[in-house]
């Protein structure tokens, strides 16, 4: 990458941005601090970023709102929510309402780093594949091919049932991207499913058995306690 | 009047209530009507044939039915007071006698006054005593008033102490999240500059203050878990959820704060989908696996074992170090909070870990269990939480 990204801190507490700001230079990125929300979206249209690091608990305006006014402009600039631990209803709510992902104070650097490089990846891919559907995801040695209904674990091939698929499918399709709860439910099950949260929840403990994966390393479905599931990227 | 009567009532009853019923109210009418019987013959010497006996004996009469039980005695003294005005006090004297005109009348409306009076007097007295009955009642119950009020006071005294004292605590956690977080932060990006790197002596330095936010970052978690415990006013706040979920995310956060330390996780194949507070539970998961990492002495052998048994999901952390010492079992045995100086060297606020630990499991209805593994030798924490929806399936 030539340029620098340039990444805008949307953070009122100074010490907190402060480091942030520090750790993103020092990563080669350029950070912008802003500790208010008015002046964060005034910011976010002079230097129009390629990341915005969003707290929500703003002093001077709902970081709802800003997320609310980022989401409908034509850029779709990937925003990174900064939230409380106790505050997960919250979480969901922004992660629906369309931020790419979510940190919780209180984050270590390497946690926001790692956060930072898998949104900005992901959001290069969308802009490449001009929302070009793939048939064949391949995350480490796990292959979903989607046109022969097909899963295979380094070359061996793990029978999944229709829901199974196509929840797997359907983190493939979102690799890196956090999906709550609701909004695999609403895909894997239709909008009027009225499915339980527990039948998803037992459909992935299933997929995790089949895959041989332990929550505790996972390789591929990183689970986002109370929010949903993330499938990791290769 | 009935407040005169029942004073003198109450006064001659305390004299008299040592002497049994019926030999008392023998005694009473029997005194009393040789009192009228004396007082009349007084009289008759005084006045002459023109006597007031009667009066004397109405007197007589309601003063025995004031002071003995129920008006059966009255009556008697009545009947036994009209013989004697007849026998003793008219004409002719020492002899029973009808004959003369009025009388039979005067005899017949002095027992009539007589008894009329003494109704009106038992009920008076049954009045006053039932008046007295109700006031003792009201005082009873005033003082008992009194008595729940004072308590009342001081409970809700207390909880209000208890209230704000854990809301203080609440809120200094919070408010020291925050720098805690920058502290950490900067500490960590210090570590990756290379003027701080090339240094030994200032890179240990850095590392000291970053090993020292963290392990006050876990202890300001652990606080503000107790006070959502503590607090009582406000109830869990349980959702179904994925045990191997929670523990797995358990784990991911003490692999990234011990990355040099080997902890591995062992599922079984039941599915251990139950109400819990998740953030807790992970609290309690993360405690006990640091537990082990500060204080078992062993680096190589922590385990975190899920399993279902009957009807408990069961979350075992085991070690192969040195074991823990029997206080620490008794104390958890006993449900005793573990004292600080308890848990070994007591590094960094585990002391309230495992206090955490047990306050959380028992807020979810489950049970908490320490002990040594025999075999291999090492520490044993296990907890349990009620499986309850699972049961019909």
């Amino acid at each position: 990458m030539s340029d620098k990204r340039v990444i805008l801190v949307i953070e009122d507490e100074r010490t907190i941005s402060n480091f942030i700001c520090r750790a993103l230079t020092a990563n080669n990125y350029k950070a912008i601090p802003s500790f208010r929300g008015k002046d964060g979206l005034s910011q976010f249209y002079s230097h129009s970023p390629d990341l915005v690091l969003l707290d929500l608990g703003l002093p001077d305006m709902d970081g709802m709102d800003i997320l609310k006014e980022l989401e409908e402009l034509p850029q779709e600039t990937p925003v990174i929510i900064i939230s409380a631990r106790d505050r997960e209803a919250e979480k969901v709510k922004a992660l629906d309402m369309g931020a790419d992902d979510y940190i919780v104070k209180p984050f270590g650097v390497s946690e926001l780093l790692a956060r930072i490089r898998t949104t900005l990846r992901r959001a290069d891919r969308l802009k490449q594949s001009q929302g070009v559907q793939r048939d064949v995801y391949q995350i480490k040695d796990l292959t979903v091919d989607v046109a022969k209904h097909q899963v295979l674990v380094g070359g061996e091939e793990i029978h999944f049932t229709q829901n199974e698929f196509k929840i797997l499918e359907l983190l493939c399709v979102h690799a890196g991207k956090v999906l709550t709860y609701d909004f695999i439910l609403e895909h894997v099950w239709g909008p009027y499913g009225n499915t339980s949260n527990q039948i998803l929840r037992v459909n992935m403990a299933n997929i995790r058995r089949k895959l041989k994966e332990n929550p505790s390393d996972p390789k591929y479905v990183l689970t986002e306690l109370g929010i949903g599931y993330r499938m990791l990227e290769d | 009047m009935r407040r005169m009567i029942s004073r003198i009532y109450k006064r001659c009853g305390e004299i008299l209530q040592y002497i049994p019923s019926l030999p008392r109210n023998l005694l009473v009418t029997f005194v009393f009507l040789c009192l009228a019987y004396l007082s009349s013959q007084a009289l008759i010497n005084h006045t002459g044939a023109e006597n007031n006996s009667a009066l004397v004996f109405v007197v007589a009469v309601i003063l025995i039915a004031l002071f003995t039980d129920g008006y059966r005695y009255g009556i008697v003294a009545s009947l036994v007071g009209a013989f004697c005005i007849n026998y003793f006090f008219m004409f002719p004297y020492r002899q029973f006698s009808l004959s003369y005109a009025g009388y039979p009348v005067a005899m017949l409306s002095m027992l009539a006054i007589s008894g009329i009076v003494c109704a009106l007097t038992t009920r008076v007295k049954n009045q006053a005593v039932e008046a007295m009955r109700r006031e003792q009642k009201t005082r009873e119950l005033y003082e008992m008033n009194e008595k729940l009020n004072r308590e009342k006071t001081a409970i809700q005294l207390e909880a209000d102490r208890e209230t704000i004292r854990s809301n203080i605590l609440r809120a200094v956690s919070h408010d020291l999240r925050t720098p805690l977080t920058s502290i950490s932060g900067a500490a960590a990006v210090l570590l990756t500059c290379e003027e701080i790197t090339t240094s030994e002596k200032n890179l240990s330095l850095v590392r000291d203050i970053k090993n020292d936010a963290d392990a006050l970052i876990t202890m300001v978690e652990n606080l503000l878990s107790i006070t959502r415990i503590r607090d009582g006013t406000m109830p869990l706040t349980k959702r179904e959820e994925m045990l191997e979920e929670v523990a797995g995310d358990a784990m991911l956060t003490v692999r990234r704060r011990f990355p040099e330390y080997s902890v591995s996780m062992e599922l079984s194949d039941d599915i251990l989908y139950l109400p819990m507070e998740p953030m807790l539970i992970k609290q309690v998961i993360i405690n006990l696996l640091e537990n082990a990492i500060r204080h078992s002495g062993d680096r190589d052998h922590i385990g975190l074992f899920l399993f279902r048994r009957d009807n408990w999901a069961v979350v075992e952390v085991r070690d192969q170090g040195k074991g823990v010492s029997p206080e620490v079992i008794q104390a958890v045995r006993e449900g005793r909070q573990l004292e600080r100086n308890l848990s070994g060297d007591s590094s960094r606020g585990m002391g309230i870990g495992l206090a955490v630990c047990q306050s959380i499991v028992k807020a979810h209805d489950g049970f908490f269990e320490v002990g040594n593994d025999r075999e291999i030798g090492g520490a044993v924490f296990r907890f349990g939480l009620p499986m309850e929806e699972q049961d019909n399936e």
